[in-house]
């Protein structure tokens, strides 16, 4: 009696802990979001003092996926196809560095310093600016011609998101802060013994990288791969986050609804392929 | 003959020694393999200060500097013209301030109420735990865009348009900009700690509120400077909310005098007054915003990269 007691003393204690944010969820994400879903199958008027609803059912969305497809077919394509190549270069990249800046040497703290600079100007206004600037793009691609040799040997269809990645291949090193931060404090968390022992065992450190750093940086390479799919989906210059506006309440929350089944089903499929991939590597 | 044979020992010892000093016993340890790994890190460090090094010097060069081909890094003369004329046009003094405690409200209302959900989420027990854990993963992952209509309507109900409120309150109960990342950063911040530290505490007799306020929420100090800075930068940075929630108001952040005027000289140029300036005090614009942040994370960085390292950011 006194346990049970004791338990449910505790559930509440926690149900307070919780209630705060359970009421910010319902509030500010569960009721727009079923508003969101109600006004995309509705023709909505507003007026001065009421809105008016008309139930439409789904013309919203036929005519942003049939009907008037050039704003999906057109921008978000090439903005997708544009993100599957960033994602295995941010990927890459931030291991990359986080190996490197966990390295010791001298200096290290200063160069750590510099890394994560992005983390701070990647979120602002600033890179649109360094964008207009011409900041972004490396000055090798033009030297070499690389974009001609591109548009000769790919397909069309493919070529320009090519291009684009190329050229904006230093705004893809920026974007990519947050990721060394979470590959570096991953790698803390492999136990230095596990090293000592393999350099013992005579391993140089570059089958040491691909035995031992790898797998056990798994877990980080997929929350950083879920971590780049959501953040490039609200990245400034995605053609999508511009088009959801006050001036049709209707049709916008149906092309943000579209745009979010979207992200989910790049995001169940990376879950997917994690639990395969710790599958794999856990019945080794 | 002795000797001969004594000085090729000592050449091959010394060879040894240079092989080992070069390559090193093992490949990381070489001055090669430092060499290879300084090169990289000051390229991409050059890649990332690139930008900045070319805001600081645009900015501060005149008319004569900036005609000068011979000028390109740094100018002759250092003239301050722009960053005055820059912040007159960002209002800087005013926005400055909104700026600062806006960001600093907000970030430090989602550190507080992101440690309480995060410390919920790792070590109390409440009902439907699972569902409101999936549901938390939920919102980390969903776009704002997809909520954002509704939400104006919704503060346009309260009347909290062109007030601060939108996006001070979300961050009261653990939301606002990227809060479900903050509570899965507390959160596997906290599920890293030892269970004892519960039990010792619960033996002692203090309930889950002395707890927190006493034991947890002090030692989590590594992860909450990670989402302070975060949030600190992201709010200030943030330009997405404030404008749709308060465009129209006369008293708005930095980001959004930026916006305004950015637009503003585009209009000038559109209309035919074409500046040699513009790139600059654009570029002092820049600086004036990203100044403020770069000061903070400075004096923030010793106990950020700790807290990087230390805080389970990842569980």
């Amino acid at each position: 009696m006194r346990r049970l007691e004791a338990r449910t003393l505790r559930r509440l204690e926690g149900s307070l802990f919780i209630a705060p944010w359970v009421f910010g969820f319902l509030t500010f994400v569960a009721f727009p979001l079923g508003y969101s879903l109600f006004m995309s199958f509705h023709q909505v008027k507003i007026e001065v003092n009421k809105t008016e609803y008309a139930y439409i059912g789904f013309k919203h969305y036929r005519e942003i996926l049939v009907a008037n497809g050039s704003l999906l077919y057109e921008e978000l394509i090439p903005f997708l196809k544009q993100s599957l190549m960033m994602i295995p270069i941010i990927l890459v990249f931030s291991l990359f560095v986080a190996i490197l800046l966990n390295l010791k040497f001298p200096g290290r703290t200063l160069f750590r310093v510099i890394f994560f600079l992005p983390v701070i100007f990647s979120s602002g206004q600033i890179v649109q600016e360094f964008i207009t600037q011409g900041e972004g793009s490396l000055s090798m691609m033009q030297s070499l011609r690389i974009d001609y040799y591109l548009r000769e040997y790919m397909p069309a269809a493919w070529a320009s998101p090519i291009e684009n990645v190329l050229s904006s291949f230093v705004l893809v090193l920026w974007y990519s802060g947050v990721q060394i931060l979470i590959f570096l404090a991953g790698r803390q968390t492999l136990p230095a013994s596990v090293y000592e022992a393999s350099r013992i065992d005579g391993s140089n450190p570059w089958n040491t990288f691909w035995t031992i750093t790898l797998p056990g940086l798994v877990p980080y390479i997929f929350l950083n791969l879920m971590y780049t799919v959501v953040d490039l989906f609200t990245f400034p210059s995605n053609p999508i986050i511009s088009k959801v506006n006050t001036t049709n309440y209707g049709s916008s929350s149906a092309l943000a609804w579209i745009y979010f089944l979207i992200i989910l089903t790049f995001v169940m499929l990376t879950l997917l392929l994690y639990r395969r991939v710790d599958k794999a590597l856990s019945g080794r | 003959m002795n000797v001969d044979w004594r000085l090729g020992t000592k050449l091959r010892n010394r060879l040894e020694l240079l092989r080992y000093r070069v390559l090193g016993t093992e490949i990381d340890k070489g001055i090669l393999f430092k060499l290879v790994v300084y090169f990289i890190l000051i390229n991409v460090a050059f890649i990332y200060l690139k930008p900045i090094l070319y805001m600081m010097t645009t900015m501060v060069k005149d008319a004569k500097n900036i005609l000068d081909p011979s000028v390109i890094w740094v100018p002759r003369t250092i003239y301050t013209g722009h960053l005055k004329e820059a912040s007159e046009m960002l209002h800087y003094g005013k926005s400055f301030l909104i700026s600062v405690s806006l960001a600093s409200s907000v970030s430090a209302l989602q550190v507080f109420s992101c440690a309480i959900a995060g410390y919920a989420f790792a070590r109390l027990d409440f009902p439907l735990k699972k569902l409101w854990g999936a549901l938390l993963l939920f919102t980390f992952i969903m776009p704002p865009q997809v909520t954002i209509l509704p939400t104006i309507m919704l503060f346009k109900q309260f009347g909290w348009m062109n007030t601060f409120l939108p996006m001070v309150v979300p961050a009261l109960f653990g939301h606002g900009l990227k809060g479900a990342m903050f509570v899965i950063i507390y959160r596997s911040f906290y599920s890293t700690l030892p269970k004892e530290l519960d039990e010792a505490a619960r033996i002692d007799g203090a309930g889950s509120f002395r707890m927190f306020f006493k034991v947890m929420f002090p030692i989590s100090r590594s992860a909450t400077v990670v989402v302070l800075l975060f949030a600190f930068v992201w709010n200030w940075n943030d330009f997405y909310f404030p404008s749709l929630f308060m465009f129209t108001a006369d008293n708005v952040p930095l980001s959004i005098t930026l916006a305004r005027m950015a637009g503003e000289m585009a209009q000038a140029a559109g209309a035919g007054e074409i500046t040699v300036y513009a790139e600059s005090i654009k570029m002092a614009a820049s600086f004036l915003i990203i100044m403020p942040l770069l000061v903070v994370y400075l004096v923030m960085q010793r106990w950020f990269i700790e807290g990087v390292e230390r805080s389970g950011l990842v569980e």
